[in-house]
């Protein structure tokens, strides 16, 4: 029935529903992911009378709750490009800060080593100056394997975080596939179950800091998730699980794996599908900048390494013998796959400094020929050799032997430059042990008559066992000469080559008869022709097929990397305020505001009061007809 | 439009923070004096720096390299003109000895006098530089060079020189061998020697001759014949070389060489040309020591022997001469050098100053300018969010 007490009841009642839905709103301000909840009032049904359709009062059809499905998504993508790019910017920042310094870092301890090569090469029997080069040489080298140092500590880092942000993405996963279960329960009824879609609002906001996000919405009221390159996380109540498995090649590096939910196998390997997100940055940043880092400072000391020790061998210490090699550097790097099925063992060495990149490589087993892959560009490098210990592939500035037989499908990771920083140090100890004078000396005869001059020997080959053994180049006639007997035609300046490793070259008009000498260099202790020719080939450009010289190198690596970390806190610093736009459009929806709530407040409490009046003047007009009948 | 509370709140800390952290950056370049803390606030500018630096490093260390030769190139050269000065002492008496009225006890005495020069030139010529090494044995500079064996003295050293690295593009001799300086000290004009023959009947003489083009110089001993005082004919040992007619005073060229002939020649007199030969300072000085001490070298002889000995005299001074102008030489190249060095460094570190060094006006006007953003944000803050209409209801 249509009246007064009933109608006003049940406006009471939808005030106070009302009251009691912005009282749940004030206390939720500073609650994050809530969204305002409004309340709808729907006016009752009509009763039809015979003098007109009355209204029998108001109630609360439902709570709406203010979201927006776009404006969310914008806000998750901007905060997965936001996170990104800033674990990339401060994980590269670490490195660029390493490198930073301009005081003490690589390239003024590269100068340094070349300065004290000058100050020993002005008086090569002080053996002070000696001990300076070597204790600049160990200056150098701790410095680099510092930097190498570092470099693995940040790596461990970087691996640690991608476990844990493995295992937050798996927490959250799990706990939306629960809130799309429950959800799923109460959406039948009708009734939307505002908290529990702010829960899963929430989670899946939490979700993107960490990897993209896309969502799809089903009929049963639950959303589907999927991550990185649409890889799915969440259907409905059931959550996938991501674990991080060992690098095939490498077991301290993490990839990231997923188990799907009711098989027992090995976990699939999905770190190509992870992007976007904190995790996301963590894998880019590893591949983009930690290893190529690593790689390029292994470039540069096996630059120095090879460029003095083999100096060192073509010249002579203060006693008189051929120097040994001043510097130790790691060797090349190859890991054979965890999938490998086949008994192969590989092995490689470096060869070629100028053809060596600051790539990594990959060898595989394609159906019984071996290929080799650019890790980098994913272009396949042509190799030379059949791959046996007489007959090595070549490619890349290494040679390859592969023993035993492999399988189709295994592969091999070949790092030419990755371990070469960590291992490089100084083997020499004593001053004496450096090599400042050539090997070889040449001479001319005090009897001759003529004008010929003989140049400076250069040594070709230290390890030819003959090197230092005198040889006579004797002039038959002024065109004519002779070595050990076979005769040779005398062209001046032109270059004479040794089968014991050096060449030199005569210039001018000998005379019959002259003779030139070619012949060790021992006792010519104040010689420093080798330093010179030391120092020389330091700052030539000895890397990258003659382009680059180790300092050029140094200055790129450090340019490189200020460049990659300057780019990602630029990107950072854009996507922040994108993010915080998108973020303020959200809130500016479904953010509840605190005036907003007062003034509905008084409002339900206007209207309550109303209705409580309406009572009031109905239970007045029951007295007065009460008390007319009494009196009648 | 509608604003959230939590968001208003929220943005506003995130300002505040933000224009902290700028004043932080900002306060961390004032405190260091850098502004280009790490590469990745300008990697070009970084790079360029880290070069500068590297090159400022290397040119001090050449003139460090300079600095030291030159010390050691003063020592030479003053060797060089204690050499000089004994040598022209024994030149002096050289000149002294060139008398056939002197009595045996008077050779006897000039012979000892002269002893004691040659050893005095053995000691200079051994003379060690700053570091104790020695000045003149080229490479094996830890041998002494000289060694005097009664009257004959030896070269010990190399012939080779090392090199010093005094600018990026510039390597210089360390010092001289002693066999240039001393020992290979060529006679005549470099490359001939002229004599006029002992038969010699005529009163033409001869002069010492010019080269005109070296590389048609062929080494050998050429006679010039004059049949008669008009012609004459040069043979060598391969034969009849060149011919012709002559008045005095004539010039006779062939193979690159001049000579002129003064006089008048007769019949039969020749003249030699014969390939320079080296005589060493040492040796100089000895040869006449011996010919002082032989009882039986009569006053021709001897005035032969001086005449040669002081040409030889000379050709030393005038060799250690030409050391010491390029020891002077390389002298002038490192001051030069070294002012040139000095001058780009200022420069280079010029450069490196306004690529990484704070612009104190520009950063100290930049911290007010951010406080007064932080004040203002702060304050702004502190009075919007006291209101509320729940403040406002009873």
């Amino acid at each position: 029935m249509a009246d007064l007490l009933s109608t006003s009841v049940s406006g009471l009642i939808a005030f106070q529903n009302a009251l009691s839905v912005t009282s749940n709103n004030v206390a939720n301000v500073s609650t994050p992911g809530y969204s305002v909840e409004t309340p709808d009032f729907t006016a009752e049904p009509g009763e039809s009378t015979g003098v007109g359709y009355f209204g029998t009062g108001v109630q609360i059809s439902n709570v709406t709750r203010s979201y927006s499905e776009l404006l969310a998504t914008q806000m998750r993508t901007s905060q997965s490009s936001y996170s990104n790019f800033n674990t990339y910017a401060t994980t590269a920042a670490q490195v660029d800060n390493m490198l930073s310094d301009t005081t003490t870092g690589l390239s003024a301890q590269l100068q340094g080593f070349s300065n004290s090569l000058q100050t020993l090469a002005n008086s090569p029997t002080l053996a002070a100056s000696g001990t300076a080069v070597l204790s600049a040489a160990q200056s150098l080298t701790q410095s680099v394997q510092g930097y190498a140092t570092q470099l693995s500590s940040i790596d461990q880092n970087v691996e640690g975080q991608i476990t844990s942000n493995v295992q937050e993405i798996n927490t959250l996963a799990s706990n939306i596939a629960t809130v799309n279960g429950q959800i799923a329960q109460i959406s039948g009824s009708g009734q939307s179950p505002n908290s529990l879609l702010d829960q899963r609002d929430q989670l899946i906001n939490q979700l993107s800091q960490y990897v993209s996000v896309n969502t799809a919405t089903q009929s049963d009221g639950t959303l589907d998730v999927f991550v990185g390159n649409g890889q799915s996380l969440v259907t409905g109540g059931t959550a996938q699980t991501l674990t991080t498995i060992p690098n095939q090649y490498n077991p301290t590096q993490f990839d990231v794996g997923l188990t799907t939910v009711g098989t027992s196998g090995a976990p699939v390997d999905i770190t190509g599908a992870i992007s976007g997100g904190s995790l996301g940055g963590l894998i880019a940043v590893r591949s983009q900048v930690i290893d190529p880092t690593l790689n390029s400072l292994g470039q540069i000391s096996v630059g120095i390494a090879n460029i003095v020790n083999q100096q060192q061998a073509a010249g002579l210490t203060q006693s008189g013998t051929q120097g040994q090699p001043l510097f130790a550097v790691g060797g090349v790097q190859v890991s054979p796959s965890s999938n490998n099925t086949g008994t192969a063992q590989v092995t490689a060495t470096r060869t070629n400094l100028s053809a060596l990149t600051g790539d990594s490589y990959t060898l595989a087993d394609n159906g019984g020929t071996w290929q080799l892959t650019d890790n980098t560009s994913q272009q396949t490098i042509l190799m030379g050799g059949t791959g046996t210990a007489i007959d090595p592939f070549t490619a890349a500035g290494v040679s390859i032997v592969v023993n035993g037989t492999a399988n189709s499908g295994d592969s091999y990771l070949v790092e030419p430059t990755a371990t070469a920083a960590a291992g490089f140090s100084v083997l020499l100890t004593s001053p004496t042990q450096i090599a400042s004078a050539a090997a070889v000396q040449t001479g001319a005869a005090s009897a001759n008559t003529g004008t010929g001059t003989i140049a400076a020997a250069t040594v070709t080959d230290p390890t030819n066992a003959n090197l230092l053994t005198p040889t006579s180049i004797v002039f038959t006639s002024p065109t004519q000469y002779q070595i050990n007997g076979t005769a040779y035609t005398y062209t001046p300046g032109a270059a004479i080559s040794s089968a014991n490793g050096w060449t030199t070259s005569i210039s001018g008009t000998p005379a019959a008869g002259d003779t030139f000498t070619v012949g060790s260099n021992a006792g010519n202790v104040g010689d420093n022709s080798n330093l010179f020719a030391m120092i020389d080939g330091l700052n030539a450009n000895s890397l990258n097929g003659g382009t680059t010289s180790l300092t050029g190198a140094t200055s790129s690596l450090l340019s490189q990397v200020g460049a990659q970390t300057q780019q990602a806190q630029s990107n950072a610093s854009a996507q922040q305020a994108v993010n915080t736009s998108a973020t303020d459009a959200v809130n500016n929806l479904s953010g509840v505001n605190l005036d907003e709530e007062a003034a509905n407040m008084v409002k339900y409490q206007q209207a309550y009061q109303a209705c409580a009046q309406m009572i009031q003047a109905s239970t007045t007009m029951f007295n007065t007809l009460i008390t007319a009948l009494q009196t009648a | 439009m509608r604003v959230s509370t939590l968001g208003f709140q929220t943005d506003a800390s995130n300002q505040m923070q933000s224009l902290e952290a700028e004043i932080t950056q900002t306060q961390t370049e004032l405190s260091t004096g850098i502004a280009l803390q790490n590469a990745a606030d300008n990697p070009a500018a970084m790079a360029q720096v880290t070069q500068l630096n590297a090159q400022i490093s290397a040119s001090k260390q050449y003139q460090t390299n300079g600095s030291a030769l030159n010390s050691n190139l003063q020592i030479e050269e003053q060797s060089l003109s204690d050499a000089t000065t004994t040598m022209q002492s024994a030149r002096d008496l050289a000149v002294e000895a060139n008398n056939a009225a002197l009595t045996p006890s008077q050779r006897q005495d000039i012979s000892t006098q002269l002893q004691q020069l040659l050893q005095q030139m053995v000691s200079t010529a051994n003379s060690t530089d700053s570091n104790g090494n020695f000045l003149f044995s080229g490479e094996t500079n830890t041998t002494q060079p000289f060694s005097q064996t009664g009257s004959s003295v030896a070269y010990n050293g190399s012939t080779s020189v090392s090199q010093v690295q005094i600018s990026s593009n510039q390597r210089i001799s360390s010092g001289d061998s002693g066999a240039n300086v001393f020992m290979n000290i060529p006679g005549g004009n470099g490359t001939f020697t002229t004599a006029v023959g002992a038969a010699n009947t005529g009163t033409a003489t001869i002069d010492t001759g010019t080269v005109t083009n070296a590389s048609q110089w062929v080494p050998d001993t050429y006679t010039i014949t004059f049949t008669d005082a008009t012609d004459y004919t040069v043979t060598n040992s391969a034969g009849p070389v060149t011919s012709g007619t002559y008045t005095s005073p004539g010039t006779i060229t062939f193979n690159g060489i001049s000579t002129t002939v003064t006089g008048t020649p007769a019949a039969g007199d020749t003249f030699t040309v014969a390939p320079a030969g080296t005589s060493s300072a040492f040796s100089t000085i000895s040869n006449l020591i011996t010919a002082l001490n032989n009882p039986n070298l009569s006053s021709a002889q001897l005035t032969s022997q001086v005449g040669t000995t002081l040409e030889q005299m000379d050709a030393a001074v005038s060799n250690f001469s030409n050391v010491s102008a390029s020891v002077g030489a390389r002298i002038n190249a490192i001051t030069a050098s070294g002012t040139t060095a000095t001058a780009s460094q200022t420069a280079m570190t010029g450069q490196v100053t306004s690529l990484q060094d704070v612009d104190y006006a520009a950063a100290t006007t930049q911290l007010s300018t951010q406080e007064l953003a932080l004040q203002a944000a702060q304050e702004s803050y502190a009075s919007i969010a006291k209101m509320s209409l729940f403040s406002y209801l009873q």
